[in-house]
């Protein structure tokens, strides 16, 4: 046999091959001419039914197996298009039945069966996530229909996830005031806080201490005033003696001054705050408020007589 | 004495057996490895992997004290060579000609690939390969992508390890298949001045008993040194 022959049969047997693994393996097949360009790929819209609900689905419980890390059983749901290829034992999704759709199928299996998707040790699928599925696909299974085209589909809750938190770093990051907070926590109660559970910063708020609440008190919190990013001082009783003390809280964001006995003069040893966005304040003058506005801060009050 | 022996037998050992065992051992456990992920038989999965990856360890001290025709220095050629031989076939060889030759070495580092990968891999469910929780999730499931993409290599080498063989034996007429089974090439297609000289297979045997020992040690070590 010469060569070319031979290579001829060669290039012959492997498309022979390859015809039959597309023909047993119809994922491979769909794969394979969409990459030659011989098979569209289907293409959702951003705004359809699929896209706000039911990849959010697939994104939540299926592609840590059938995304682009792990494909398996070869099919991907990371993509309408992935989607609509199915797997290498076909389509999972026969569009308008819902019934015969392999993937509905296995999504309502009981959890103790072995073909149950998500499989055990996974979050399942609520009966609202089953819900949205099954109308879509009942619905044509497209990937154009707008989000508000289906009826019926139960309304759309978004998870609200919390980032998860280090105990020990945030331990550690509140560690060099974490006495001093406490014991400032038990003198004045309810007047400081942790900004959030993750953050060593502090929110001080006096306001409903009311004429309680004065220059003396605020003195007290002086080793804190660094790490105090919110103030609200509204209602109190602290004077314009407090202007330093305000003035030395340099991580202030937002600091509230309506109705205490503070004037002009406090109002303008604010320049000096950097991260200051925040200020609700009564009776300052509007040049002062003025200058503070041009810093960038959002003023709110009133303007004195002037 | 050697021209006599030319004369009355047809044909040459050079092959030992060993290497042949090695050589249709990798072929089924490459199958076996394929077949047993396809269906979800993890357990064979990791039986076979882990057949592979000793069998692997084997052939690389067996390139390095089996018979002539099973040592790396034999079959491994520059550059220049394989590409010479791929031109223009030139040459007559014992064992593996230099484009074998550098096939033999992209199998066993592309399987070596594979076996390594696939003790980090996941499948994403209930199984874990056996050093999976030494790396992470994160690194796993990486490593499960690697492994999945060099079955693609595999395939490849495969497809083109066969067309090869099948250019031998169709074109030049050299059957390296029923060679590669009886250890046996015709005369006519061994260089005469070739001298080789064979391991006793029970060497192989030790060798075999080694890696597998060091893999059973590694095995117990990484499960917890319950026997030690």
């Amino acid at each position: 046999m010469s060569a070319l022959a031979y290579f001829g049969g060669v290039t012959v047997a492997t498309v022979l091959g390859l015809g039959i693994a597309m023909l047993l393996r119809p994922g491979f097949a769909h794969a394979v001419l969409q990459s030659a360009g011989l098979e569209s790929i289907p293409i959702s819209d951003g705004l359809s039914f699929y896209a706000v609900r039911v990849q959010p689905l697939f994104d939540a419980h299926c592609i840590s197996c059938h995304g682009a890390a792990r494909e398996k059983g070869g099919l991907r749901l990371d993509s309408f298009a992935g989607t609509m290829r199915g797997g290498k034992h076909g389509a999972v999704i026969a569009a308008g039945k819902a019934q015969h759709s392999e993937l509905f199928t296995r999504i309502t299996l009981p959890a103790t069966d072995d073909k149950a998707m998500p499989p055990s040790g996974k979050t399942p699928m609520n009966t609202d996530d089953v819900t949205v599925i099954r109308l879509w696909i009942a619905a044509g299974a497209s990937g154009t229909l707008p989000v508000g085209a289906i009826k019926g589909a139960p309304r759309l809750v978004t998870p609200v996830k919390m980032p998860e938190i280090n105990p020990i770093a945030v331990r550690k990051l509140r560690a060099p005031l974490a006495g001093q907070v406490a014991e400032l926590q038990n003198r004045l109660p309810g007047v400081i806080a942790y900004d959030s559970r993750s953050s060593a910063d502090l929110i001080l708020d006096a306001s409903l201490k009311r004429e309680a609440f004065g220059d003396a008190d605020l003195r007290l919190l002086a080793p804190l005033r660094a790490r105090i990013v919110e103030a609200n001082l509204s209602f109190t009783a602290v004077t314009d003696a407090s202007a330093p003390q305000i003035a030395a809280m340099t991580a202030l964001r937002t600091l509230r001054l309506a109705d205490t006995k503070t004037s002009d003069a406090t109002i303008r040893t604010l320049a000096s705050l950097k991260a200051l966005r925040v200020l609700a304040v009564a009776n300052a003058s509007s040049a002062t408020l003025t200058a503070l506005r041009e810093k960038g801060v959002r003023v709110y009050g009133d303007v004195n007589g002037e | 004495m050697a021209n006599d022996l030319r004369e009355h037998t047809p044909h040459v050992q050079v092959w030992d057996a060993p290497t042949r065992l090695f050589h249709w051992a990798i072929v089924i456990l490459v199958f076996v490895s394929w077949l047993s992920v396809d269906q979800g038989f993890m357990t064979v999965h990791l039986c076979s992997g882990l057949a592979l990856l000793a069998l692997l360890v084997f052939r690389i001290g067996w390139g390095l004290i089996g018979s002539t025709t099973a040592r790396f220095r034999d079959f491994l050629h520059p550059p220049r060579t394989v590409l010479a031989y791929l031109r223009n076939g030139a040459g007559m060889y014992a064992g593996h000609n230099p484009a074998g030759g550098l096939m033999v070495i992209a199998l066993i580092l592309v399987l070596l690939a594979q076996a390594v990968t696939g003790l980090f891999a996941n499948d994403g469910l209930h199984f874990s390969g056996p050093l999976a929780l030494l790396v992470g999730d994160d690194a796993s499931t990486r490593l499960t992508a690697v492994h999945s993409t060099i079955f693609n290599v595999i395939l490849l080498l495969v497809w083109s390890h066969v067309v090869a063989v099948g250019f031998y034996l169709f074109v030049k007429g050299h059957n390296l298949v029923k060679a590669m089974v009886t250890g046996k090439k015709p005369h006519a297609h061994v260089p005469a001045e070739a001298r080789i000289t064979f391991t006793r297979s029970y060497i192989a045997l030790l060798l075999l008993l080694l890696v597998l020992t060091a893999g059973a040690v590694a095995w117990f070590t990484i499960q917890g040194g319950a026997f030690l």
